[in-house]
């Protein structure tokens, strides 16, 4: 058993920088300490050590950023990321919704990821990956702080995701020159998941959303594909923790092929003839969970629906957090492309 | 060649992070992990690794027993990986700490609530208000009102901010006669909005402080007697939970100073009717190993009306320390400011452990005659004297001491909108409107006053890091166990919308991520000023004896 552990931390170290290793590991070992084996979290711990920034309206690297509640009731807080303008020497409160410059202003809808548990839309990591998102999408980025698991289980977080996108969607200032706001849905891990199900409710809203992006989105199911037995553990994964997330978020007694965690498995259903999204999905070669993420590529092609898939052999989950691999760059471009086209 | 070098990395790497090929990795932060919130030296990196691979090791071998213990355990600062982990691995090798009392209960704190009867004004309304207000607040309309930001779908909302803001500058620019037609302007259009709540709130308390500030300066400096800011201050304590954060958090960082100290000192900066100190008393009984000898030097305002006000809340405060058996002696110290304070005032014996607890304090000595020396600067050396054990330092998380007026505005509108939010997601009536008078009577001081009179200086945490970093001071990290029941006391006493963040061992309040408060604790480091060839000199003679150690030339 240890020898197999050596050869674990043998291999991810060979294949990322070492600040990303240190990063991804860190990751690891506080959610380790966060998950209790009988299925309840340390939301506390969590929240300590969870590294937070606020929203600054101060423009920093020309992007400025405030926290708007779209719903009181559930006070559903999101985090609008915008560029500042040249003129804007010292921004007043004021021009914090000032309309979108003329022209098409893409509106990027940002779920983070955490497996539906951990982070929040004013995490560090997400908050620089949306300022990022601003300048190579020329984008407004509208970043969501949905309801977690396991305290709020499926659909709170679909819930959510569609009232920002209807809040998004209602905003006259974030309309492009056509007096349409131009939205894209965007989310990495648990986030990419939640992409797929707020785009349905969006088709089934007749709610336009242009394209869905999702970067290493967590699909599941309840047999073991072979990229999971082969990486268990690997790559700072293990299948216990995924199994662990998935009896978190999803239903009370509900198993893996629910079609939340399963889209196009026995559960889920056909796509096709509706009128989804163009999809951008990316894929990474050492996520052990990635035959989940081509099955749903393909559920998606076999629907006759535009998909791009984006194959990267090397990369692991987390690769996009940090600028220092060319997935990032490869991925940053690709992304760029697909939201401008 | 080792597994991190370069070389076998698929990719290159960009950034700081690559041990390059001149071979010698440079001493400076990561620049790309500061940017997920981690504070790590590239040189460093490598050693954090391996303290995690170590870690995965034991917790993958180890029954779940170990993952709960360090569940359990305290954690500091996990912005500092490297010290972070290796707590963690420390933790591992070493049983369990003692818990502090009250850590490890999670609701043995609520006795702190009914230890606050009979020290209050109103004596029953503490337990009742909770009850009353939690009914309130499930049958409240969910039209809570929106944040500065969402409220300008109005017209007239947006204009007045920004009459507001050109108004402000108008006043920083001397041009008072433009000024005075823009409040006119305003106060029109304050006819228009909705004054109970939002925008039109804030605004109007600003409209009104800057016309006070124009027509009737010298009159600012008087608005309401002590008594009056008392009354006030308690009505906003019971109003939302800011000062109970704040008191909440220093007693919890106290209680850890004073672990193993038999003789005790509680220096409080602005005592008002002592309620911080009911739940320290109590805290103190409980300690494993009996209470301290505990003293308590109470500063505060001279009474108007010839009362010994602070000797009155010292009886009441030793009445409740001598019910639960804690030896306890008050001193109550009347100063109209608290640069008068000496530390002669205090009679701090070398025998006792101080404590000092300043809540909403040190931002008052920031204004200062620039003929003197730096006000600041005089208190805190000589606090700094007095060698406290640990230093709390609970400050508004604002900008609010600029040089440029308008800059001094801007934030303030933003700062108090904020304030003004909160108040109106979290309380009873009464409680809030005199809540708000207390906020207005702040935004005024901010707003209309300039020299001395100006009190409410507020400045950044940052700010007051660099400060008493200068003065002396180092920080006293505040660990997961105070924000665990920090977290706690919000969702038992308020709304929801406030969050606690911890931010490189300091802990802030916020609304909505919007920050409000920030709560910090010190402690005096040796004297700084030794060169550093002396002290060499002396380490070395006190080894004479002996072989040098290495620690001699750590210095």
């Amino acid at each position: 058993m240890a020898g197999r552990n050596e050869v674990n931390l043998n291999e991810s170290r060979m294949v990322v920088p070492l600040n990303t290793w240190v990063l991804i590991s860190n990751f690891k070992l506080a959610y380790n300490l966060l998950r209790r084996p009988d299925g309840t979290f340390n939301r506390h711990l969590a929240e300590f050590l969870d590294r937070k920034v606020s929203a600054n309206a101060n423009p920093v690297d020309g992007v400025f950023s405030f926290d708007v509640i779209i719903d009181s009731g559930t006070g559903l807080l999101c985090r609008v990321y915008r560029r500042a303008d040249a003129e804007d020497s010292h921004l007043s409160i004021v021009e914090l919704d000032k309309p979108v410059s003329a022209g098409t202003v893409p509106v990027i809808i940002f779920f983070h990821g955490g497996s539906f548990a951990h982070s929040s839309a004013n995490s560090a990591i997400y908050d620089t990956l949306c300022r990022r998102l601003v300048g190579i999408c020329e984008a407004v980025v509208v970043s969501v702080n949905y309801r977690r698991a396991p305290e709020n289980r499926y659909p709170c977080a679909y819930d959510d995701g569609f009232s920002a996108l209807t809040w998004v969607n209602s905003r006259p200032w974030l309309q492009s020159a056509d007096s349409k706001v131009h939205i894209y849905l965007v989310g990495d891990s648990a986030g990419g998941n939640i992409v797929h199900n707020v785009a349905l409710r969006a088709v089934e809203s007749r709610i336009e959303v242009l394209g869905d992006i999702l970067l290493n989105p967590v699909f599941g199911g309840q047999t073991r594909t072979e990229s999971e037995r082969r990486l268990d553990g690997k790559y700072f994964v293990t299948l216990q923790d995924r199994d662990w997330y998935w009896r978190a978020f999803l239903p009370e007694g509900e198993d893996r092929d629910h079609p939340a965690c399963n889209p196009f498995g026995p559960k889920g259903k056909s796509l096709e003839g509706i009128k989804f999204p163009k999809s951008l999905v990316v894929v990474a070669g050492l996520d052990l969970i990635q035959d989940w993420q081509l099955a749903y590529v393909d559920g998606l092609r076999r629907a006759g629906q535009e998909v791009k898939l984006l194959y990267l052999e090397q990369a692991t989950i987390g690769f996009y957090l940090l600028p220092n691999t060319n997935h990032f760059y490869t991925v940053m471009d690709e992304i760029s492309n697909f939201v401008r086209s | 060649m080792g597994p991190y070098d370069s070389s076998i990395f698929v990719g290159s790497s960009s950034g700081s992070s690559s041990s390059s090929f001149t071979g010698k990795p440079p001493d400076q932060i990561d620049g790309l992990l500061a940017g997920a919130g981690y504070k790590v030296r590239s040189s460093e990196l490598r050693q954090v690794a391996q303290c995690l691979e170590r870690l995965e090791t034991v917790m993958v071998n180890a029954p779940t027993e170990i993952s709960q213990l360090v569940n359990d355990a305290v954690h500091y600062n996990p912005s500092d990986l490297a010290s972070w982990v290796d707590s963690l691995l420390s933790e591992l090798n070493q049983p369990a700490p003692v818990t502090v009392p009250g850590g490890s209960s999670d609701y043995s704190n609520l006795s702190f609530v009914d230890s606050l009867e009979g020290l209050t004004i109103n004596q029953t309304a503490i337990t009742d208000d909770w009850t009353e207000h939690h009914g309130a607040q499930q049958q409240q309309d969910v039209s809570q009102q929106l944040t500065v930001v969402t409220a300008m779908e109005e017209d007239s909302g947006i204009r007045l901010v920004h009459v507001l803001l050109t108004c402000a500058e108008s006043v920083q620019r001397g041009e008072f006669s433009l000024a005075g037609s823009l409040i006119e302007e305003m106060q029109g259009l304050l006819t228009r909005v909705n004054t109970g709540c939002g925008i039109g709130k804030v605004a109007g308390c600003f409209i009104d402080a800057l016309s006070r500030r124009l027509y009737t300066p010298q009159g600012v400096g008087s608005i309401g007697s002590s008594y009056d800011n008392e009354i006030l201050y308690h009505h906003f304590y019971e109003a939302c939970p800011n000062l109970k954060f704040a008191h909440f958090t220093a007693n919890q960082a106290i209680l850890e100073a004073f672990d193993g100290h038999d003789c005790v000192h509680v220096i409080d900066f602005n005592l008002m009717h002592g309620l911080q100190w009911p739940a320290l008393i109590q805290a103190l009984a409980l300690r494993p190993g009996g209470p301290p000898m505990l003293r308590l030097t109470g500063i505060g305002l001279p009474s108007p009306d010839g009362r010994d006000s602070l000797r009155e809340i010292g009886l009441r405060l030793a009445e409740l320390a001598s019910s639960v058996n804690v030896r306890f002696a008050f001193r109550g110290v009347a100063a109209s400011r608290l640069e008068d304070v000496k530390p002669w005032m205090l009679q701090v014996s070398p025998k006792e452990v101080v404590a000092i607890n300043s809540i909403m304090q040190l931002h008052r000595l920031l204004g200062s005659d620039p003929t003197r020396e730096s006000t600041i600067e005089t208190f805190l050396r000589w606090i700094r004297n007095l060698n406290p054990k640990i230093m709390t330092v609970i400050e508004q998380e604002a900008n609010h001491n600029q040089p440029e007026f308008i800059d001094r505005f801007t934030e303030a509108l933003y700062y108090y909108s904020t304030m003004f939010d909160s108040l109106e997601a979290c309380s009873t009536l009464q409680e809030k409107a005199l809540a708000e008078i207390y906020i207005q009577r702040e935004i005024c001081n901010v707003v209309c006053c300039e020299g001395l009179a100006r009190v409410e200086r507020h400045e950044p945490l940052a700010k007051w890091r660099a400060r008493l970093g200068g003065a002396g001071f180092q920080p006293l990290h505040l660990g997961s166990n105070a924000f665990k029941q920090a977290s706690m006391l919000l969702t038992l006493f308020s709304a929801e919308g406030y969050c606690v963040e911890e931010k490189e061992g300091c802990l802030t309040l916020g609304w909505h991520s919007r920050p409000l408060i920030a709560a910090s604790a010190w402690q005096a480091v040796a004297e700084p000023s030794i060169p550093i060839g002396q002290r060499l000199l002396v380490a070395v003679n006190f080894q004479t004896s002996f072989k040098p150690t290495p620690l001699a030339f750590r210095f």
